[in-house]
């Protein structure tokens, strides 16, 4: 006994950066502290040769690929990793009712803190919390509404610098 | 590119004993399982050195989620100190060097076999629950595939239809653990095999409940303030065990889930499910200054 493995440092980030992004999730609407700033930390906790993934940022999609993981087209992609919120989300993947885990998984900047005013309710949501942010278009949230049919559906992850909000797609969304 | 950009540094071993790309799929599907409260995801399930049935699902979770800094906790049906909490502690210990801990309120990962402790849970505690058979339609349907298409229509009458004949048979419903849950409305969940007593523990929970069926590699997750209702028809309460009324015998703690003790004369005695609330029970009363946390069950009725 005594000697115990020491985490590397690429262990220690992709385990705090997983443990940011599960109460993010968790939590829908409280912002969690990621180890790093951008989406790098994400794609090296979550990527692997598994996924199917869609970037925007070229720098990104080179990380993605460097995973294994294949680049496809946002309507087949698994993960988005985006630059702005998409122009529409029809063709995003939903999964199915047997599978509704197959539905993608969004990352996308915004800013916190300033801008419109939303409010969240839903599982994880403790009665219901507000959040400012600005950089998504008026109509997302009603649009995100109109297409998913729950359990089929996807969750989109807010990032601010190092900070994120998860909304999974069970969390019902108001614009106030 | 060149090929040092593509490897890894030698090691001894991976940090919490399963590898990188284990450790990445776990990560996807819990997330999506916390998306979708309730709904069985599959997962690859590796191999870790234990018997699958023994909690390797549960031990998959945890070694994704530890770190050095996380203060672990295992139970067995309540124990701390049974065989197989007390082999899953010290395999978490060794391969993480992670701290561990019998108290409920110190540890931030507590990864459970069959019970939920009698302390409430905190909004920062994440609760792991091994589980053996993830599937509450089995019983009625045992063809996966189309127990997984009735769930897609939540088409859960037959769940109904077997609560009804226990019901009609014996006059009260007979399902003990694991009994069948709805969870955020949709998705029917069994609960592991917890205790009738345990489920509404779960029930807008400020804790985040992660279970996980290692031999059938699903696993499934209730976020925290989440619903989770078991299944009762409107004119039968669900009931709990009766053991609001029993004192254990070595603690003297009262109004919790207990553990009948058979005896010779053919009477029973009872000593409390949950360990360490008795450990701290007696401490308390020898006068030691321990902190007991609030419990959800108060006097044997659950308090919300």
């Amino acid at each position: 006994m005594g000697a115990y493995p020491i985490p590397s440092e690429f262990e220690a980030r992709t385990n705090a950066t997983y443990e940011a992004l599960m109460w993010a999730l968790s939590r829908p609407g409280l912002p969690r502290d990621l180890p790093s700033a951008g989406q790098a930390g994400i794609i090296e906790t979550l990527i692997d040769r598994e996924c199917a993934v869609y970037c925007e940022d070229a720098d990104m999609a080179e990380l993605a690929a460097r995973s294994g993981a294949v680049l496809a087209a946002p309507e087949k992609a698994d993960h988005l990793f985006l630059s702005q919120p998409p122009a529409q989300l029809t063709g995003l993947r939903q999964g199915s009712d047997m599978y509704p885990e197959e539905g993608a998984t969004l990352v996308m900047p915004v800013s916190l803190g300033s801008g419109g005013t939303l409010r969240l309710s839903g599982p994880g949501v403790n009665g219901e919390v507000t959040l400012s942010l600005s950089g998504i278009p008026q109509g997302f949230w009603a649009e995100r509404t109109r297409v998913m049919r729950y359990p089929m559906g996807f969750e989109v992850f807010l990032l601010d610098g190092a900070t994120v909000i998860g909304i999974p797609r069970t969390t019902v969304v108001e614009v106030l | 590119m060149s090929l040092k950009s593509l490897t890894k540094d030698w090691e001894p071993m991976s940090y919490g004993f399963l590898d990188a790309s284990a450790k990445c799929e776990i990560r996807r599907k819990t997330l999506k399982a916390i998306a979708v409260p309730g709904c069985q995801i599959p997962y690859a399930s590796r191999e870790v050195p234990m018997a699958r049935g023994w909690g390797t699902g549960g031990l998959q979770i945890s070694c994704t989620l530890i770190n050095p800094r996380t203060t672990v906790k295992v139970i067995d049906q309540g124990a701390d100190d049974s065989v197989n909490a007390a082999s899953i502690r010290r395999f978490l210990s060794r391969v993480s060097g992670a701290p561990t801990t019998t108290d409920t309120l110190k540890a931030d990962l507590i990864q459970s076999r069959h019970r939920i402790p009698e302390e409430k849970l905190r909004e920062d505690q994440v609760l792991v629950l091994q589980v053996p058979n993830p599937e509450p339609l089995r019983p009625v349907q045992p063809n996966m595939s189309i127990a997984r298409q009735m769930h897609a229509d939540a088409d859960y009458g037959r769940m109904w239809l077997q609560l009804y004949e226990q019901i009609v048979r014996s006059g009260r419903v007979m399902q003990g653990a694991s009994y069948p849950s709805l969870v955020h409305g949709r998705f029917v969940m069994t609960p592991s095999p917890i205790p009738r007593w345990d489920v509404p523990k779960m029930h807008m929970a400020k804790h985040l409940t992660i279970l996980s069926a290692g031999r059938e590699k699903r696993l499934h997750a209730v976020p925290p303030y989440t619903r989770v209702e078991p299944l009762v028809f409107d004119d039968v309460p669900y009931q709990v065990e009766e053991h609001g009324q029993l004192t254990c015998t070595r603690s003297g703690a009262k109004g919790y889930f207990m553990n009948e003790i058979p005896q010779n004369d053919g009477t029973s005695t009872y000593e409390v499910s949950d360990s360490e609330l008795g450990i701290k029970t007696i401490q308390k009363a020898d006068g030691d200054t321990v902190e007991l946390g609030d419990t959800w069950y108060q006097d044997g009725e659950m308090t919300q």
